[in-house]
């Protein structure tokens, strides 16, 4: 075995991962009441969320190699290993995994009356598969927590969702496991291609596949990310979803799961497929601009404030996969910053619909009105993620947003069949749909005068409520204003990614056959 | 061929066939056991039969240690493959008949049924020993006749005389396919060994070809009429629906069980020299199941059909390690075949559990709301659903990826892949019974059956299934050692 870099000495991610699930068994097993299991459940989050913090803290900023690695014989029959370890891609999301399900839990400490038991369990086993996807280094392992994520998400939309929420869920499970299976595919047929002797993940990024394969792996990853992202055409399942989940489960589904494709992308297409990514780069820039353009036009036109900010996420996603795959540092870094940030904000934006929801139970745009007058706070906090949605200055969506123009705007030309900075001005456009839907929702919302009786008996904020806005507020502004850190964080993954994306793994004569559609060819 | 002499000296090595000769004899107690007892205390015979088979698995593993692989002149083998497969169906006979306690006993002269079964085993056991085709027709037939028996063993039920007569002419005609394709074989080699015919296959030139083939077609035929796989699967969705429900969950595991370890030797030892063809055959086979199995399940709504359909489905998928041909094909297989023992058993348990005075508990209708009632429950069917649906951290999960695996190493991608879109398919029915569990209101009031033994079983084999999927080398290791001596 290779020599672990952990600087802890100390299985800490496999305690974060492992940690919820033994409070969920406990809760199961143990605790009766219903409030000693709001607590505990709490009690195990915050207890987790701060196990994660030392990830941070004694992260090594200076190196793109994994950190904190953990490495045990699975299934050796199969040479699949439990491998672990985090790089500055994956970090942020674990730390984000663990604050957001503290979040979930204190949203639902009154508005969940039934089964609060199972609802506190399950979200303790999501967590667990969250913070496996973002940790796992062995490729089987990735997948086992991937796929393990649809069973509790799949019971929280069914039982805890809306009216239609057994549509939303089948649809949700099918779609997203229809597109898991083809990864499952792909990289079994990877790993005998390469003739490995294991399932790292480290190893597929240097095994040179040549460019058939890559073509195809591709695409079976491609379905599988893109569902899971979701980019356009395969996004219809996440209105849904979101429309009909419980108000945790749309923040935890905004605020991580739809992080998992993009993080897919970073960490399978780009690294081990350069070629491939480059040769389908110009179709997911072209994706990524229906996401951002059409799709906000979409949103404008929603009536129901849950769907509304659902597209809205489809589009900011799409600013997501744009930075991605033009392969400049200044851009990748822009596109998590922008995952980051997407997960404090549209969390947030679900959030404050959930307030809405449990005083009146409707989420149509046209019930409410002049909320300001009877609820100021709320207003207020609703206020600043729909600005931060716009992507206002000094907001942290406004960091990843104009990273991801300038690093299009700088994008070597040759690589894109348009001109990259047609791109960049097309995208920047749609700042202004964004603007456009999230403000119009917000005026026929919160402005005017409170007409309508069942608004005006709305009470404000309960200090609860407002509890768990604060820390999303202070990271807004914080990594609006100081993203330094967050930064720091990835510098050294990002410039090791954009190298190995940018470095072709074909023979030279195999280049030669594709000079036309891979730019970078030329380099080597 | 050379002149054969035919000697007769005491068989060497009985010992390996120990474990049949105590379960024969078990069987011919028993039934004398439901004569003279009386009707109120036949339910002995099932706790006599119950501790047989615990014997019978200790013999095996008792025999399977000692030195010598074959008795009665190398017509019957104890290797580690055929020892694994007997103690899966001990297992999945045991576990039957712990259902069947409660579910048989209004039924009169309850004794014969568990002598019946232990035959069916006995059946099965000589098969997967088998190192000819005539031991192998032997044991074929005495586990089918049994079985017809008791598929039809509520004779006042209409539906289940009709499904038994259904699957007894359906056998009965895949049985003369079976013999019709062996007097080819037989009249192209002159032997029933299968590893001498097989030396002779491959060896027989062009003027044999036809007559090998013919036969070959029509053994796989019948075959997979026993293993029932698409388009041989006619007969499943009847006899599943019609019989006791303890005979479902009997019949779905452990003549499965017997019937792939006789297809796996019959294509590794007897058709070695016709890989392609019989792999193309196959091909077509596995995915003709897997569209049978994972689409018209979706149709049903009679839990027991439902499954019925998704046993052709998990046939089609084990087939795929048939496919691949390689050691870790075959591995994963047994593993398949384990996996799957328990996920069955433990369905079947609680769908026997579901029954009620008027209700059969057989609708998926009359899952509505379990999961309020009953959470335990729900949440075990709820697990092993998942598991077939093939998802992690369950132990189907890693079924379905270890055979895929196999495949997608022998270079069969598209196989693989349609393999996996079927699979996706396949879940849209079993997470629907999780959506009637914990989405639906309560439709009919719930009165679970209060027996020890059914809950013994669900909760051992929802454990097992879970602790397979979150840490697999333990089974994974004793499939890869009952398989170390096969290839």
């Amino acid at each position: 075995m290779e020599p672990l870099n952990n600087v802890l000495n100390f299985p800490i991610l496999s305690l974060a991962i492992f940690l919820p699930t033994l409070g969920a068994i406990l809760i199961w097993l143990l605790i009766k009441d219903e409030r000693m299991v709001r607590w505990t459940a709490l009690l195990v989050a915050v207890a987790t969320f701060i196990l994660t913090l030392p990830l941070i803290f004694s992260f090594d900023t200076s190196t793109a190699h994994m950190q904190f690695e953990e490495l045990h014989h699975w299934i050796p029959a199969f040479n699949i290993d439990y491998r672990l370890g985090v790089d500055g891609i994956s970090m942020p999301f674990i730390v984000l995994t663990g604050l957001l399900t503290i979040i979930c839990i204190v949203s639902a400490w009154n508005c969940i009356q039934t089964r609060i038991k199972e609802y506190m369990i399950a979200f303790l086993i999501l967590e667990t598969t969250l913070i496996g996807v973002f940790a796992a280094l062995d490729v089987m392992l990735f997948y086992f927590f991937w796929e393990a994520m649809l069973i509790p998400m799949y019971l929280i939309i069914g039982v805890w969702g809306g009216k239609n929420r057994v549509y939303a869920t089948l649809k949700f499970f099918l779609y997203t496991l229809t597109g898991s299976v083809l990864m499952l595919v792909a990289l079994l047929a990877m790993y005998f291609e390469s003739g490995a002797t294991s399932f790292a993940m480290l190893h597929f990024m240097d095994y040179a596949f040549n460019f058939t394969w890559q073509f195809w792996i591709f695409i079976a990853f491609f379905v599988a990310f893109a569902v899971k992202v979701p980019m356009w055409p395969v996004h219809t399942w996440l209105p849904d979803a979101h429309t009909e989940a419980p108000t945790a489960g749309s923040v935890i589904l905004a605020g991580i799961l739809l992080k998992m494709g993009a993080y897919g992308f970073l960490r399978f297409s780009l690294p081990m497929l350069p070629d491939a990514s480059q040769y389908f780069a110009p179709m997911m820039i072209g994706l990524s601009l229906v996401a951002i353009v059409y799709i906000s036009l979409v949103a404008m036109m929603q009536k129901d404030m849950k769907r509304l900010i659902a597209y809205s996420s489809i589009a900011h996603m799409g600013f997501v996969t744009l930075g991605i795959f033009v392969f400049t540092q200044v851009a990748l870094e822009g596109a998590v910053i922008n995952m980051i940030s997407h997960g404090f904000v549209a969390a947030a934006l679900f959030l404050c619909v959930g307030v809405l929801y449990d005083r009146l139970h409707t989420r149509e745009i046209a019930d409410y009105g002049g909320v300001v007058n009877v609820m100021p706070v709320f207003a207020a906090v609703m206020l600043f993620f729909s600005m931060a949605n716009v992507a206002l200055p000094g907001t942290s969506a406004f960091i990843g947003e104009i990273m991801v123009l300038i690093g299009t705007f700088a994008a070597d030309p040759t690589h894109m069949s348009v001109s990259a900075k047609w791109v960049a001005i097309a995208a920047a456009i749609s700042v202004v749909l964004s603007a456009c839907y999230t403000l119009w929702m917000y005026k026929r919302v919160i402005m005017g005068e409170a007409i309508k009786d069942s608004v005006k008996s709305m009470q404000d904020l309960s200090l609860r409520e407002f509890s768990y806005f604060v820390p999303l507020i202070i990271l807004v502004v914080w990594v609006g204003f100081y993203p330094m850190p967050v930064l720091d964080l990835l510098h050294a993954s990002i410039a090791h990614l954009v190298e190995q994306a940018t470095s072709s793994k074909l023979e030279a004569a195999a280049l030669l056959e594709h000079t036309s559609a891979l730019p970078y060819a030329g380099a080597h | 061929m050379s002149e054969v002499t035919f000697p007769f000296p005491f068989p060497q090595h009985l010992e390996l066939i120990l474990p049949e000769i105590i379960l024969a004899t078990m069987a011919m107690v028993t039934l004398m056991m439901s004569v003279f007892l009386s009707p109120a205390r036949q339910s002995i015979v099932a706790w006599v039969s119950i501790a047989t088979c615990f014997v019978t698995a200790a013999a095996v593993l008792y025999a399977s240690g000692s030195a010598g692989l074959t008795t009665f002149y190398g017509y019957f083998v104890l290797d580690p493959f055929a020892a694994f497969a007997k103690l899966l169906m001990i297992i999945a006979t045991v576990f039957a008949m712990f259902l069947s306690l409660d579910y048989m006993k209004k039924e009169v002269n309850v004794g014969e049924y568990y002598t019946l079964m232990l035959f069916a085993l006995l059946g099965m056991m000589l098969m997967v020993s088998a190192t000819n085709f005539v031991t192998m027709y032997l044991g074929l037939e005495l586990m089918a006749l049994s079985i017809y028996v008791l598929v039809a063993y509520q004779r006042d039920v209409l539906r289940s005389t009709e499904a038994s007569l259904k699957y007894f002419i359906l056998g009965a005609l895949s049985s003369c396919m079976l013999l019709y394709g062996l007097t080819f074989l037989y009249g192209s080699t002159g032997s029933f060994m299968f590893s001498e015919m097989g030396t002779l296959i491959s060896a027989s030139g062009d003027e044999l070809r036809f007559a090998v083939l013919t036969g070959m077609l029509f053994v796989l035929a019948g075959l997979a009429f026993k293993v029932s796989v698409a388009p041989f699967h006619m007969w499943t969705p009847d006899a599943y629906e019609g019989a006791p429900t303890p005979i479902t969950a009997f019949m779905s595991v452990a003549p499965k069980v017997a019937g792939l370890v006789v297809f796996m030797r019959i294509l590794h030892d007897v058709f070695p020299g016709l890989q392609a063809e019989y792999t193309s055959i196959l091909m077509v086979m596995a995915v003709l199941s897997m569209a049978v199995g994972n689409i018209a399940a979706i149709a049903q709504r009679n839990i027991k059909r439902m499954l019925a359909y998704s046993t052709i489905g998990h046939v089609g998928f084990i087939l795929l390690g048939l496919i691949a041909a390689t050691g870790n094909g075959y591995t994963a297989i047994v593993f398949y075949m384990t996996v799957y023992l328990f996920m069955t058993m433990g369905v079947f348990a609680i769908i026997i559990m579901m029954r009620r005075d008027e209700i059969q508990g057989e609708l998926l209708d009359d899952f509505a709301g379990l999961a309020k009632v009953r959470p335990g429950y729900a949440l075990a069917m709820g697990l092993l659903m998942f598991s077939m649906a093939g998802i992690p951290f369950l132990g189907g999960f890693w079924a379905k990826a270890f055979v895929f695996m196999a495949v997608i190493e022998t270079g069969h991608i598209v196989l693989a892949t349609l393999g996996v879109l079927f699979s996706a398919i396949g879940a849209f029915y079993y997470i629907r019974i999780v959506k009637y569990m914990y989405f639906d209101d309560e439709r009919v009031s719930f009165n679970f059956v209060k027996s020890g033994p059914l809950q013994t079983i669900v909760v051992l084999s929802t454990l097992i299934i879970v602790a397979i999927g979150l840490y697999p080398e333990p089974v994974m290791a004793l499939c890869k050692l009952a398989m170390a001596n096969f290839v």
